[in-house]
């Protein structure tokens, strides 16, 4: 008879840039209520399940891989959620914002309304929470807003992206915004175009909060003279 | 579904008392001691003297040096036309006002309830307490001692060159380990200063001179160690010079003491920390948004047999408020394995 391992993981944890403002704050915002779990630098790929020895050892290239410390910019971080679904589940919530890309000219708009696909038995669907957006860098846009969820975090990340347009003044900075539906309009500052350059690049990141499904595309801003 | 709910019973808050060691570099003892003659010439160097650990200009301050006399003696007046009046009597104010809370109190080195053996093996008895009207203070660098000095650390050996009744040199400690209560003066601890070591006085309860109470007090609370010049100067003839109107180099008098001994002690800091109990049931977080446990834009897992025995690796744990905002996140040292087969119990520690 062996002993049964009854020992607890323990992790430490750190604050985030986030967590550090919230508590500074000391308003009541830095309270903890629900946890996450993420599988952040694992690569699927690696899992071998035709490996010689066996199922044990189908994730052995996974299983003893050293991890990388916590980030504490918590938009480089928790990137890929575990979600809880039905055992037998075959398809994965992924996201559809029906372009793969998006290119702007200066000052032209879009609005964008994603959509979940193979969530809560359905083929498609808005989330009840809504999604979030993160642009790689706020100087492509002009106009950055998200419609459509009327929360408090929704209100202060909106409020929050619209100061970023207004002061990043050149500032190369990530800017995030939640809703069901999102406005987006190119730049109108010609300077960001060096002498040669007839576009500027960035990218636009997608994220289900409910779903936890994640979409990252590429984001063209066009020189127009 | 990705987040779940914490229970009021996931959350437990603990204290612990982290000790360490004071002095820069972790060094346990200081061995080296260095003076600044620009502190030392600037108008702070009437007042006090500060120590550093090396003489590079990676220097750090590790305690300052001041001598305080109730009557002014020991420091040029700050006006000739008026007596009495210099640092020295400044400075005694300004500790009897923050420690003894009263201005017609006066420090009291040793108890007369204490009974024990000397330095010299003499049996002492309850009337060896002194009132003193002069001391020397070392006060400890805030960021070296944390919260608080470590009670039973201190370790201070004290040399001079003319000799006393105890020869040169003392080892003096804090009587910590010899009581069963904790003493207070005011309203913060104090504990005296005898002959001994880590925190025991000689032959137990000991370590008092005969006459002239105890070396001094320390106030862990403070950062304070307050030492007794009757005591010195009688047990190994460490004398401050009480001259009216003149420097008497009495900070330089303690460091030079200091400066050809060592001087261990180590601080004390109370860690709060919160602990979130994280419960991943068996059920739970068995599939990935991972884009490599996709295959394609459609969504279909990447292994047929991940349809219905999935297997996770759990890397990360995010802490999010009510507004889905991550305030915390702890890494594992390695990925672990959850599947419908397997139920992940962490224990997040936070630390303020």
């Amino acid at each position: 008879m062996g002993y049964l391992n009854n020992q607890v993981i323990t992790v430490d944890a750190i604050l985030t840039k986030k967590g550090r403002e919230l508590l500074a704050k000391n308003d009541g915002s830095f309270r903890i209520t629900q946890f996450a779990l993420a599988d952040d630098e694992i690569d699927y790929t690696l899992y071998n399940p035709t490996h010689p020895s066996g199922s044990s050892f189908y994730g052995e290239a996974i299983e003893n891989m050293p991890l990388l410390e916590a980030f504490p910019l918590e938009q480089q971080i928790m990137k890929y959620k575990l979600v809880t679904l039905p055992r037998g589940t075959a398809k994965l919530p992924v996201l559809d914002l029906g372009y793969s890309a998006i290119t702007l000219n200066q000052g032209a708009s879009i609005s964008i309304t994603p959509q979940t696909l193979n969530y809560l038995g359905n083929s498609q669907t808005f989330e009840t929470s809504g999604y979030a957006l993160t642009v790689s860098d706020i100087r492509l846009l002009n106009t950055f807003t998200g419609l459509g969820i009327d929360t408090t975090a929704a209100t202060n990340a909106n409020t929050e992206a619209t100061t970023a347009l207004n002061q990043t003044l050149g500032t190369n900075v990530s800017s995030t915004i939640i809703g069901t539906q999102f406005s987006l309009r190119g730049t109108t500052i010609n300077t960001l175009f060096a002498p040669t350059n007839t576009s500027i690049n960035g990218t636009l990141t997608f994220i289900g909060l409910d779903s936890g499904a994640r979409l990252t595309i590429p984001l063209t801003i066009n020189y127009t003279t | 579904m990705s987040f779940k709910r914490l229970e009021t019973d996931d959350f437990v808050i603990s204290n612990d008392s982290i000790t360490s060691t004071l002095w820069s570099d972790n060094v346990p003892t200081l061995t080296t001691f260095f003076s600044n003659s620009i502190q030392e010439n600037s108008s702070a160097g009437t007042y006090y003297l500060s120590v550093y650990n090396t003489s590079s200009t990676e220097q750090q301050v590790q305690f300052d040096i001041a001598y305080c006399d109730a009557l002014g003696s020991g420091s040029a007046l700050y006006n000739n036309a008026v007596p009495i009046y210099s640092p020295t009597r400044t400075l005694y104010g300004q500790y009897r006002t923050m420690i003894l809370e009263d201005e017609n109190l006066n420090f009291i080195f040793g108890s007369s309830a204490q009974t024990g053996i000397d330095a010299c093996g003499t049996t002492i008895t309850s009337s060896t307490a002194v009132i003193s009207d002069n001391f020397w203070m070392i006060s400890l660098e805030r960021a070296r001692y944390k919260q608080s000095i470590f009670p039973g650390s201190l370790n201070l050996t004290l040399s001079s060159s003319t000799p006393g009744v105890h020869g040169a040199q003392i080892s003096l400690t804090d009587n910590s380990n010899d009581i069963t209560t904790v003493p207070y003066i005011a309203g913060t601890r104090a504990y005296q200063i005898v002959s001994g070591s880590n925190g025991n006085g000689i032959s137990n309860n000991g370590g008092y001179t005969t006459n002239s109470g105890s070396y001094g007090i320390m106030f862990p609370d403070l950062g304070l160690i307050m030492l007794n010049p009757i005591a010195l100067s009688y047990s190994i003839g460490l004398s401050p010079s009480r001259s009216n109107d003149s420097d008497g180099h009495n900070n330089t008098r303690l460091f030079t003491a200091i400066s050809q001994s060592s001087f261990g002690l180590n601080s004390e800091e109370t860690i709060s920390s919160d602990y979130v109990f994280v419960r991943a049931r068996n059920s739970e977080f068995n599939y990935s948004e991972n884009p490599s446990f996709i295959s394609g834009s459609t969504g279909e897992v990447i292994y047929t047999n991940f349809i219905n025995a999935p297997q996770t690796y759990i890397t990360t744990v995010g802490m999010y408020n009510d507004m889905n905002e991550l305030v915390a996140v702890a890494k594992m040292s390695r990925p672990l394995l959850k599947d419908f087969t397997k139920e992940a119990l962490i224990r997040v520690k936070l630390d303020f």
